[in-house]
């Protein structure tokens, strides 16, 4: 397991976890589903966990959720336990969820279902303002029936914020989105942050959990595998890096003046220590006058480290 | 019902149950399925059948006028259309569309929620009762029973029972697109065998079949108070023990089985 330091992440700079997940167990039957989940997310970030399909993604957030019972471990949401049922009301009225699958009751309006909803808790945002963050106004008295696929998914993203929630869970809220609705989405996550609320993200989207996680981890086989910030994820920050680039014309790869392998046609080097490499790469090429066409140096992407980390802990 | 603490304290469940019942009513009277499939049709159905059979007599019920017969009887029907079959349907398609789930996963407190859609079905029942009773009289010249207590009795035991067998039913059908097809089959057979449209002498065999299940008793309890025959309880007791009867398995079935979520499949 990787765990990178980050900054106010534990201790004393940064006040109380929002979230605190310890030593999470939970069997379905015979199949072991969580082996020790644990993570925390402090008050007012954003934290994205990642995982394939079966990995134990759905069943941690279930069990935050309060929908299902953990076998061991302890869960702790803004100081409450979701299998407590005597503060789960008190707990909800300050968590804003928003499910996978739209459910929304197809004979109400735009502004009644969210109305409805505001009614449950004790301080809501003005459903105007709602309606205008999840940009339904030309929608507002629209039956919820008569809204495409997109726009149901966008009021359901409505209905996880009106109650002005201090932690929200989101749960892969972009798919299905077109890229100028995820957009916005991903803009509204960032004003529920900015206004202080901490965001629980799950998604399949790489993207989306560099773009808007503080700090994310990714859980596989029941298990995090690893946590960190999106720039060190995986210690993708101080890892190899890969040089790329074409064959000059006329050499064999054994002419070159550093080992290298060929890969789709391309010539490419893995190293830690890419100032030296492209120094004597680069000070051959001046000197022998070939060139080095399409050169580029790049980093793993997140999508390579979760597809290291998770497959590795399939093969486990 | 339980509410738990809410840091709103308990002043605003109120008037959290009056405004879930209205929207629980404005989501009936717009899901065209819903109002057609229980007002819609026993109004149609009293109107049509009551216009065929106006001036015929049943000679084995006492010669009681045919439309006399068919209020009762459609007050009936119009009762467990709407508490057994449109709320089994309902409750169905919201879990599988993960209303339930998202409900659930609210603060609204589980109590309040179910209190507001049993309160809509009875409010449905009421008003559906009294324009049935009201075409009666006007169209049929069809009075009020004598003892309207006991039409009153026989229809809250009505709707408690079948609003019970409802969400029992709804427990056990796995999706939604099965839900309609297989309550509808089940009730319009035992609809007909319990002699809704053309009335049963009660030692056919058909009304032997049908006396083991709940539709035929709830029609006797209706009809009872309407029943002309000197000597004839207006309280069907043996009727409303066996409705009884039928309501304790329903809720036992759906306490142990009622589930929020989807079923996976």
């Amino acid at each position: 397991m990787v765990r990178e330091p980050h900054a106010g992440q534990k201790g004393e700079t940064v006040g109380v976890a929002a979230i605190v997940v310890e030593d999470l167990h939970k069997c379905y039957d015979s199949i072991v589903a969580l082996r020790g989940v644990s993570f925390e997310v402090a008050d007012g970030e954003v934290f994205a966990l990642l995982g394939p399909n079966g990995a134990g993604k759905t069943t941690t957030i279930e069990i935050l959720e309060g929908l299902r019972a953990r076998d061991s471990g302890r869960v702790e949401i803004l100081g409450f336990d979701p299998a407590d049922r005597t503060t789960s009301r008190m707990m909800r009225e300050r968590l804003g969820i928003v499910l996978q699958e739209c459910a929304v009751e197809p004979f109400l309006t735009v502004r009644e279902v969210l109305a409805r909803h505001a009614a449950f808790y004790p301080t809501p945002i003005p459903v105007d303002q709602v309606i205008a963050a999840v940009g339904l106004t030309e929608k507002a008295d629209a039956r919820v029936k008569s809204l495409s696929g997109g726009q149901q998914r966008r009021l359901d993203v409505g209905l996880g914020i009106v109650g002005r929630p201090d932690v929200i869970f989101l749960d892969e809220p972009t798919t299905g989105f077109d890229p100028a609705a995820r957009r916005d989405a991903w803009e509204l996550v960032r004003a529920l942050r900015s206004h202080g609320a901490t965001v629980l993200l799950t998604t399949h989207y790489m993207d989306e959990a560099e773009a808007l996680a503080d700090r994310l981890a990714i859980i596989a086989d029941g298990a995090i595998v690893a946590e960190g910030t999106p720039a060190s994820l995986g210690q993708r920050d101080v890892g190899s890096v890969r040089i790329r680039f074409g064959l000059p014309d006329g050499l064999a790869i054994a002419d070159l003046p550093i080992a290298a392998v060929t890969v789709d046609g391309y010539v490419e080097i893995e190293t830690t220590d890419e100032v030296g490499v492209l120094h004597r790469l680069t000070g051959w090429a001046l000197s022998s006058g070939h060139k080095l066409p399409g050169l580029t140096v790049e980093r793993a992407s997140l999508e390579d480290v979760y597809l290291r980390l998770t497959r590795s802990a399939v093969l486990r | 019902m339980t509410t738990v603490a809410s840091s709103r304290g308990g002043r605003g469940d109120l008037a959290l149950i009056v405004s879930e019942i209205g929207y629980e009513q404005r989501s009936f009277w717009r899901n065209p399925f819903a109002a057609a499939f229980s007002v819609g049709f026993s109004v149609v159905f009293l109107l049509l059948l009551g216009l065929s059979g106006n001036s015929g007599h049943i000679d084995f019920l006492g010669n009681v006028r045919t439309v006399q017969y068919y209020v009762p009887g459609f007050v009936a029907y119009g009762i467990m259309a709407t508490c057994f079959n449109v709320l089994a349907i309902t409750i169905v398609s919201r879990r599988e569309m993960g209303l339930l789930k998202r409900l659930r996963l609210s603060p609204l407190p589980a109590g309040i929620y179910l209190a507001a859609l049993l309160a809509n079905a009875f409010i449905v029942c009421v008003l559906q009762v009294a324009v049935l009773l009201l075409i009666g009289r006007i169209a049929y010249d069809v009075a009020l029973p004598s003892d309207l207590v006991a039409l009153v009795v026989a229809v809250l035991i009505g709707v408690v029972t079948f609003t019970a067998l409802g969400i029992a039913a709804s427990t056990l059908i796995p999706n939604q697109e099965a839900a309609g097809p297989i309550l509808s089959i089940i009730f319009f057979v035992l609809l007909y065998l319990s002699g809704l449209w053309f009335p049963l002498k009660s030692d056919s065999a058909l009304a032997r079949i049908s006396a083991w299940f709940p539709v035929r008793h709830f029609m006797s309890a209706t009809f009872a108070p309407y029943d002309p025959r000197p000597g004839t309880n207006p309280f069907a007791w043996h009727d409303l023990l066996v409705l009884g009867l039928w309501c304790a398995a329903a809720i036992a079935i759906a306490l142990r089985r009622f589930r929020w979520e989807p079923r996976r499949t």
